[in-house]
């Protein structure tokens, strides 16, 4: 949650999560620079500027496919959700694993010529018309190209300067751009393997994403389709016996959203399913302290409001809500962000009382 | 939905008791993971052959008759204890330079050449030093050099740039060396087809375009490539020289 906007706002969690994805990522370097060719029985070495875009090549691969991997495995199983909570600071530390593989090969392949390098790599291959021989540096510039623009904005300023869906849109471009890496690989080192081990590793993540993707896609789909079959004008949700002091259901709505019902202290609430910073799933989380906190970023709503407490200004939409009997029933009709609904009580449920 | 009795993790707060053991143990696969990913994508590399500049030798300085193939060769004539007489070296400047602007005067002319040898195998090449100091005319008059012709072949192969492939580089050939093996191509570096088959005992051949030319624009798009095409191929000392029809070329994959 923020006030004003500093560079990182760092915490333990943070520095576990840095400690051990720099811990990975300096390992894999390591053996790959400096174990591994002692394994190697080449009667001369590949030149160390090929050996090192390989290795910072390999790393940006297995970073970005464990990236991607992450999304899909926290909506298949919650436990997940922790490495998702840190994700942009692994996606900038990829950036700059990419970064140093794109300097190798600049500074080696297109360089030692009389044209400048940078020129060098759009002239000197131009044979766009087939798939054998295709200039795959250009997959390569793109991917390049959105990563550097996705970190760039990977703060929460751009978020808030550009908007969530926007912003949201933006980052999609993450999946263009692994496809761009996987054509890049597959038009580019691919094709002169001898040894088929990192085909095998390369074909391996690229289809762990692939395979993740869709059973996550199919695992909300189901999920969707059970809403979907209870969705009317006053939306039911739930009998109030299946409700649990602090915690939510989530139905989908005819207008394709999705709400939180909370049970808080006795009482009922509806607020929007996406929190403002990240469209994070609040449903998906609980109430601590008295306010629906984010199981993505810890993002805080008064469950009546929506609003954020103070000083914090994040505010999502309010759901009237009301009881039939015992059945739980919703408003379709949503508010706007940040207005007041009073909590409907619960027949028979105890609330706890205020101190005199 | 969220339940009771699933840990719930908040960043700012400490990770839940009962998530604690499964972060640990993905912190571990995570750790180890890639340093076993490391390992095996380090040594999946393939060998890059044992072409290299030959530092060790010293610098070369020899003397023969310098010939536009239209890349320029120097067949020795006085040579030293490591290049035979009779031997054709291939020529090239520093980086991805030819020397055709320095070679193109002499051509047909006694010269000496100084540089450093790259080598592999039967493909040798060397890169000369700057200005004079790499290629000057000599006094005397050039012997006659005989060329001989051996008719036409179709071979199967690659076209590559021959620094690169003679040591420049490793891999100095290969779909991922073709942007770079292009770059050296453009700057007038003699090509070489690297064949499948031996042609009179030669695997590295120098190839040009039809009748003497240069190498032809179509030629570049099959760079790196498996191709098979035909040419008239001449013996020039110890170098065999593809003159390449681009009509014949064919991708065999």
């Amino acid at each position: 949650m923020s006030v004003k906007y500093i560079p990182v706002q760092w915490n333990n969690n943070k520095y576990i999560y840095d400690v051990v994805m720099l811990a990975g990522v300096a390992l894999f370097l390591y053996v790959f620079l400096y174990a591994a060719p002692g394994l190697l029985s080449h009667e001369r070495p590949v030149n160390p500027q090929v050996h090192n875009a390989r290795a910072f090549g390999a790393c940006a691969f297995v970073m970005l496919t464990v990236i991607l991997c992450i999304g899909p495995l926290a909506r298949l199983d919650q436990r997940f959700l922790p490495l998702l909570y840190n994700r942009r600071h692994f996606g900038v530390m990829t950036v700059f694993v990419a970064i140093t593989h794109a300097s190798y090969i600049l500074n080696w392949y297109f360089a030692f010529s009389s044209s400048d390098k940078f020129e060098a790599l759009l002239f000197a291959n131009t044979s766009y018309a087939q798939l054998g021989g295709f200039p795959f540096e250009v997959f390569g510039i793109f991917a390049l190209t959105v990563l550097v623009i996705l970190a760039a904005t990977s703060h929460d300023f751009w978020m808030k300067f550009l908007t969530p869906p926007v912003w949201k849109r933006i980052h999609y471009l993450i999946y263009p751009a692994y496809l761009s890496v996987v054509a890049h690989v597959s038009l580019g080192i691919l094709q002169d393997q001898q040894n088929h081990v990192f085909t095998v590793i390369f074909i391996g993540g690229a289809v762990a994403v692939g395979v993740l993707h869709l059973m996550a896609a199919l695992h909300e789909r189901r999920a969707d389709a059970a809403i979907a079959a209870r969705a009317a004008a006053w939306v039911d949700i739930c009998d109030v016996s299946e409700m649990s002091d602090g915690f939510a259901k989530i139905r989908l709505l005819p207008s394709g959203e999705r709400v939180a019902v909370y049970l808080n202290d006795g009482t009922l609430s509806a607020i929007s399913n996406a929190c403002a910073h990240q469209n994070g799933p609040l449903g998906e989380g609980r109430i601590i302290d008295c306010l629906v906190t984010c199981p993505w970023h810890g993002f805080q709503y008064d469950v009546t409001s929506g609003r954020s407490p103070a000083p914090f200004t994040e505010k999502v939409p309010t759901y009237n809500l009301r009881l039939d009997g015992t059945r739980v029933q919703v408003d379709p009709a949503a508010n706007p962000p940040g207005t007041y609904v009073e909590p409907v009580a619960v027949p028979g449920h105890a609330q706890q009382e205020a101190p005199a | 939905m969220s339940d009771k009795n699933s840990p719930f993790f908040v960043g700012y707060l400490s990770a839940p008791q009962a998530l604690r053991t499964f972060l640990m143990v993905i912190c571990v696969v995570f750790v180890s993971g890639l340093a076993g990913l490391g390992l095996a994508l380090g040594v999946a590399q393939d060998d890059p052959g044992d072409g290299a500049f030959r530092f060790d030798y010293g610098r070369q300085t020899v003397t023969g008759v310098l010939e536009m193939t239209p890349y320029p060769v120097v067949r020795v004539t006085e040579g030293n204890e490591r290049i035979a007489d009779g031997q054709t070296l291939m020529l090239s400047g520093q980086g991805k330079n030819s020397i055709m602007t320095r070679a193109s005067p002499l051509e047909g002319q006694l010269v000496k050449v100084s540089g450093v040898i790259l080598d592999r195998g039967d493909l040798e090449m060397l890169q000369l030093r700057g200005g004079r100091n790499g290629l000057s005319a000599v006094e005397g008059t050039a012997p006659q050099m005989q060329t001989e012709q051996l008719g036409r072949w179709r071979l199967a192969g690659e076209i590559c740039d021959g620094k690169c492939l003679a040591g420049a580089m490793r891999p100095g050939r290969g779909i991922a060396h073709k942007a770079c093996a292009n770059l050296c191509l453009l700057g007038d570096i003699p090509p070489v087809f690297v064949t499948t088959q031996p042609v009179e005992g030669h695997e590295f051949l120098l190839i040009t375009g039809p009748e003497g030319t240069a190498l032809p624009p179509s030629a570049y798009h099959h760079v790196a490539q498996f191709i098979s095409l035909e040419g008239d191929v001449e013996r020039r000392g110890d170098l065999l020289v593809l003159k390449m029809d681009p009509a014949t070329v064919e991708v065999v994959r």
